[in-house]
């Protein structure tokens, strides 16, 4: 019964072929991931100049983008790291979710910081002329090191899965399974390389924690060190971080009911992960909402002169649309449907973390753009379209394109390598049959 | 017909008239003021102001050629030389040195100012009378500074009662008062004694300050200034701060504090990477 079941749980688990609709779905990607190149393309040969970002607006949608990314990234640390060191097992399912999107997270927030600079073959002059005291160089330090850790993060639970695909020959191509050779042929289940696994997966977890509190700590200095209305506050660590865990949890919820309803894994992303990941989510929005109310109301309970400008812009002038969009959907929305037990059922738990994840983009934006609009020391004499900031096609082609290609690596990591980590659900339901005899 | 014609032209001539006159009052009256400057008894210049009120309010007004005359006399060979006013309405101009026969005849000048007519504002005129003065300022050891102030009578340089001076230290953005009353008023020997209450002052490397009177808009003499360097600051040693390591400072040369403090974690964070990836080669090797 018990091996019957083993089995059962590899044949559910192994990495399936696209189906027709998974085909449209890569073919929809890569076309936005090519328009999106072929836009860059077109940057790199004309220059920042077909971008709308001017001298006041020197940072448009590329730098709300690369904060979302990031942002989106930091789940990996909160389910692989913080849930596995409480001893929180209900996510276990989870964890290789979490931390494919962290990784394709971050890689395109390095690229499309790359993509931000008007000469990027400039780019190594970062490491070679690059001064220590400037958060842009501990953005570089801490997104390389963020980036590794959760790589190996992914590839030591990976390492017993590789031995089961490697098993399964038949179900596999030529070069996955050369592949998967190359990464785990060295697997053989013995309890030494157990121990060593688990130890480094142990440290990693410990490691990851601090290491991804310092890569949005330090995102959100980029902002907070510089003297500008909106971003002089010493909130901005702490409300950065909040608002990324609660963007990567609703990366999450989509993922989870994508790949739950794709692959037909109902058995192990169950109703009771949604409820589970539903009360995280309104824990973490809620936790968002507060450090919102601390970033607008107490400066604008004050109103300095300098920033008037700016809290009348978002709230009733100019951005108020796309200020209050973000609020209403990344927040409250989301609150208002998981906060019902019927709201954390799979599919309208997945709508709340599609607004989740929508408005937590626009409010990047919020945060990134409209300061750079109201200086304190506004520029004389500029023309008088430098005052506003709208996307070029570019810019859209291009951002569109990098999020199609995160999409993209997710998509692809889950037709090459199990979704749900095999062993440890097998080992999982073991000990649970054991428990209960 | 003809008379209906006639009518027309009248018609026309009247409407053109009438569209002259009402550009003509669609012209602002241009007011133009004059000032004589008098730098440390050397370099003599003329400030001519121009300015116009608009709804009740005054304004500078830019790019008017004004021509300057000695002897208020319009005439060709009085002119002194053309100068056009800057946005805040002044048009500066040197007493050229063509000018010192004629400056020298008299103890006494009236200088004159003509404006060129543009679309905008008519011609206007103004006029200033100056009399020869000068500022000499002297100093004593216990910190004293005495200026006094002499006008050129026939060939003598006499002393001149009641009139307000200031007596300060130049700084980079404005003079600082010697010490805390603001205007001095000449005495019979046309002298003020003012107490330098500046010490520690910072000065140049050897501790240089300029010490300066001014006679300012004065009805007679003008704008009047004299200068004298004492050794009354503290000697400012210019240090470079540009090799210390600070937050600020260039590449390579961040606090130590901070170099300690970020390659601590580097190195440790990565350490615990690299020892990882010797777990991954442990791993392989028991596999093997």
């Amino acid at each position: 019964m018990e091996n019957l079941e083993k089995e059962q749980i590899v044949q559910d688990l192994l990495p399936q072929e696209f189906g027709k609709q998974g085909k449209i779905w890569v073919a929809c990607l890569v076309t936005l991931c090519l328009i999106g190149f072929a836009a860059y393309c077109h940057q790199l040969s004309k220059g920042l100049v077909v971008t709308a970002m001017r001298d006041y607006a020197s940072w448009g949608i590329y730098i709300s983008n690369f904060v979302f990314f990031v942002a989106i990234s930091l789940v990996g640390s909160l389910i692989t790291a913080v849930l596995r060191l409480t001893d929180v097992h209900w996510s276990t399912p989870l964890t290789r979710i979490a931390e494919i999107i962290a990784v394709s997270a971050i890689t395109f927030a390095s690229i499309i910081i790359v993509v931000d600079m008007g000469r990027p073959d400039r780019f190594y002059n970062l490491f070679l002329h690059g001064r220590l005291q400037s958060p842009i160089v501990w953005d570089v330090i801490v997104i390389t090191t963020y980036f590794f850790i959760s790589l190996l993060l992914l590839y030591f639970p990976l390492l017993p899965d590789l031995k089961i695909m490697l098993k399964y020959k038949e179900r596999t191509s030529k070069w996955m399974y050369k592949l998967y050779t190359f990464l785990g042929s060295f697997w053989k289940d013995k309890p030494e390389q157990f121990s060593l696994s688990n130890k480094a997966i142990n440290i990693l977890s410990i490691t990851i924690i601090p290491v991804a509190f310092s890569i949005h700590t330090v995102t959100s200095w980029l902002f907070a060190t510089t003297y500008r209305p909106g971003w002089d506050s010493t909130n901005f660590g702490a409300y950065f971080i909040s608002g990324a865990f609660l963007v990567g949890s609703g990366g999450v919820l989509v993922a989870m009911y994508v790949f739950r309803s794709h692959y037909k894994l109902q058995k192990y992303i169950t109703y009771d992960h949604f409820d589970k990941m539903g009360k995280v989510v309104v824990m973490l929005a809620l936790l968002y909402l507060y450090f919102n109310v601390n970033e607008f109301l107490v400066p604008a309970f004050k109103m300095k002169k300098p920033e008037e400008e700016h809290l009348k812009g978002l709230f009733t002038g100019e951005f108020a649309p796309i200020f209050w969009f973000a609020i209403t959907t990344s927040m409250l929305l989301p609150i208002l449907i998981l906060i019902y037990k019927k709201g954390r059922r799979p599919f309208p738990a997945f709508i709340a973390g599609i607004l989740v994840v929508i408005g937590s983009w626009f409010k990047r934006y919020i945060i990134v753009t409209p300061t750079l609009l109201h200086p304190f020391l506004p520029m004389r004499d500029v023309p008088a379209n430098y005052h506003h900031y709208f996307p070029t096609w570019e810019e859209w082609a291009i951002c569109i394109g990098s999020l199609a290609g995160a999409l993209l690596v997710i998509t692809f990591f889950a037709r090459i390598f199990p979704i749900i980590p095999i062993h440890e659900t097998i080992t999982e339901t073991e000990e649970h049959e054991h428990d209960k005899k | 017909m003809s008379t209906i014609k006639n009518k027309y032209i009248v018609v026309v001539l009247l409407s053109f008239f009438s569209i002259a006159s009402f550009a003509q009052d669609a012209k602002n009256d241009l007011m133009l003021s004059m000032g004589y400057y008098n730098n440390n008894n050397l370099t003599h210049y003329l400030v001519a102001h121009a300015k116009t009120k608009i709804d009740g309010k005054f304004q500078m007004v830019p790019d008017i050629t004004i021509k300057f005359y000695i002897n208020n006399d319009s005439a060709a060979t009085n002119l002194l030389g053309t100068a056009v006013t800057n946005d805040k309405g002044d048009a500066v101009l040197m007493m050229p040195p063509s000018a010192k026969t004629e400056w020298m005849k008299s103890v006494k000048h009236t200088f004159a100012i003509v404006s060129t007519a543009t679309k905008l504002y008519d011609e206007a005129k103004g006029t200033v009378d100056v009399s020869k003065a000068k500022l000499k300022v002297d100093t004593t050891e216990d910190k004293k500074v005495i200026v006094t102030l002499l006008e050129l009578k026939d060939t003598a340089w006499v002393p001149v009662k009641g009139v307000d001076l200031k007596v300060a230290i130049k700084r980079l953005d404005g003079d600082l008062n010697v010490n805390e009353t603001a205007t001095f008023t000449t005495d019979s020997t046309g002298s003020i004694t003012a107490e330098f209450k500046r010490d520690s002052l910072p000065g140049d490397k050897e501790g240089n300050l300029t010490l300066i009177a001014k006679v300012e808009d004065n009805d007679i003499y003008g704008n009047l200034t004299a200068e004298k360097v004492v050794k009354w600051g503290s000697k400012f040693q210019y240090v470079s701060q540009f090799d210390r390591r600070t937050l600020f400072a260039r590449r390579g040369h961040s606090p130590w504090w901070l170099e300690l403090l970020a390659y601590t974690i580097v190195v440790s964070v990565w350490g615990v990477l690299i020892y990882l990836i010797g777990s991954i080669r442990k791993i392989k090797k028991l596999g093997v």
